[in-house]
């Protein structure tokens, strides 16, 4: 071939190589770009000043009420509902116990939906703290359990009924494993979450051994006309993508003296719900008297404070 | 050594195939995840923290029509109901009351409406010690035969609790018997159950049975 490209003396760049050059340069970048636009369609990225906030625990009351008026804030935005936020703290000398009477649950999974109406649980994808399961007579193999039972009507012949949701234990697996410290245990014995700390690794959802923790795999979804405005900082205030959420006993209703929704939605009276530190609660009733009583998976160790019992 | 050609062929395909890129990912070629299906809003009835049955007490406070416990507007004072039996001694509900289904007690040995009624004065009940109670003391006669029921209701342990688990900040409010359970026939009724959990991804199918 006679035909030649020129080329410079070595080391230098001639006009065609770095045309060339820059022509695949530049339609590599774009396609680099193109791929990303996911990315610049994100809305839900955090704000400065909720990337810069401080730690729960190292709050000083004023910090918070900055932090409860951001919330408010952003509430309002998107909801279009002005908001009661607080930062509920825990009260002196109660510890709270919860007792489920097996012997009168029905499964009709009303307390299912009244704490993802009052906890502002997503809607779509949904995301729910307690699970029903159907379990045969004569075995508490949780593995018999189902919990996608749609019969008719409930109860159903020859099955008992089992909630399952957060056991608030004394001994939590999922606080031990956070490595960021974003779930502790209150001096209440409720396990909270500090959704502006979790950082989404689901460390804790495995090492629950009550399936009770629930991640935001999507961003979440509420119905303006159920949103729930009586909100906490550490438990019904809505989540965003990508954290952990959980049953924390309704903080917003029972440090605020209340029973849960759960409670007082239950048709047959099955849940049972109070301070064990105080004698003449209901729930130290049921531990002194009722003649069977248990703890989901007591062999491994966690010491819920969620009792099942049975009337005999 | 003559591969400036080559290079060029090369770089310019490169140019070619980035531009390629570039155009599927600004049309969306690779797809974008599926939308997540519809989940129906669950009814708002199984949201109610109502009791299933209204008592006489609620009805008073409501303010509401009385006139089904004025008994004396169809029974004579001065005769006492005269019950009839079947061939099985099973009561026969009269036709003015075909609405009360007679179910209290296993084996029908609860058969009788003056074990709780007056039948000398239809207007108060009677437990068996001879007391006589009003219709919104109705919890009292029950406890007078469910006595370690009634025991449990009154520490708070049988029953539906809702208000205030703190009596400092406000007032627990309890229901009746009677909210629950219907006092001619007692058992709890059975009810349609909430829907069931819907998983993250689309099939919406119920997982085969265990």
């Amino acid at each position: 071939m006679s035909q030649t490209t020129p080329t410079a003396p070595d080391g230098d760049v001639t006009r065609r190589s770095f045309l060339r050059t820059s022509a695949v340069l530049a339609t590599g970048l774009a396609a680099v770009a193109a791929s990303l636009k996911p990315l610049f369609e994100m809305d839900d990225l955090p704000s400065a000043e909720q990337f810069m906030q401080k730690y729960y625990r190292e709050m000083t009351p004023a910090d918070m009420a900055v932090v409860l008026k951001r919330i408010s804030n952003e509430v309002e935005k998107q909801y279009g509902i002005r908001p009661h936020v607080k930062d509920y703290k825990p009260m002196d000398g109660v510890e709270f116990v919860y007792a489920l009477n097996l012997t009168r649950c029905i499964g009709c999974r009303k307390c299912v939906h009244a704490c993802v109406g009052e906890n502002n649980q997503s809607r779509n994808p949904e995301i729910q703290y307690i699970r029903v399961l159907k379990m045969p007579h004569g075995t508490f193999d949780l593995d018999k359990g189902d919990h996608n039972y749609a019969p008719e009507s409930v109860p159903e012949k020859g099955f008992f009924y089992m909630p399952v949701q957060c056991q608030q234990c004394h001994n939590p697996p999922c606080v031990k494993v956070c490595p960021v410290h974003a779930t502790w245990q209150e001096t209440d014995g409720i396990t909270v979450i500090d959704y502006d700390w979790c950082i989404g690794c689901r460390y804790c959802e495995a090492a629950c051994p009550y399936w009770a923790r629930r991640f935001n795999f999507a961003k979440p979804s509420i119905p303006k006309d159920r949103l729930n405005p009586e909100m906490s900082y550490l438990g019904n205030r809505p989540r965003k993508k990508g954290v952990m959420e959980k049953c924390h006993f309704c903080i917003q209703r029972t440090r605020a003296g209340r029973y849960p929704a759960c409670v007082e939605v239950c048709p047959v009276g099955a849940r049972k719900f109070g301070n064990i530190l105080d004698p003449n609660s209901e729930v130290s009733k049921i531990l002194s008297t009722k003649r069977v009583f248990m703890q989901l998976k007591e062999d491994v160790g966690t010491n819920p404070r969620f009792f099942y019992y049975f009337d005999v | 050594m003559n591969n400036g050609g080559r290079t060029s062929l090369v770089l310019g395909a490169l140019a070619v195939i980035f531009t390629g890129i570039f155009a599927a990912f600004l049309a969306d070629l690779p797809g974008r995840p599926a939308p997540r299906p519809l989940i129906p809003l669950v009814d708002k009835s199984f949201l109610s923290t109502a009791t299933v049955r209204i008592s006489y007490s609620d009805l008073v406070k409501a303010k509401e029509d009385l006139s089904d416990f004025d008994c004396y507007g169809c029974h004579q004072k001065s005769k006492p109901p005269v019950l009839t039996f079947d061939e099985n001694q099973k009561l026969i509900v009269p036709k003015a009351h075909r609405d009360i289904v007679m179910g209290h007690g296993s084996h029908g040995r609860n058969n009788n409406c003056f074990n709780c009624h007056n039948e000398n004065n239809l207007l108060v009940l009677q437990p068996r010690d001879g007391r006589d109670l009003k219709f919104s003391e109705s919890t009292l006669l029950c406890g007078s035969c469910h006595g370690p029921t009634f025991r449990d209701w009154e520490a708070g342990v049988h029953g539906r609790t809702s208000g205030y688990w703190n009596r400092d900040l406000g007032a627990i409010d309890r229901k009746d018997c009677v909210n629950c359970h219907d006092p001619h026939s007692p058992k709890f009724p059975s009810r349609a159950p909430a829907p069931g959990p819907h998983s993250l991804h689309e099939s919406t199918a119920a997982p085969a049975a265990h």
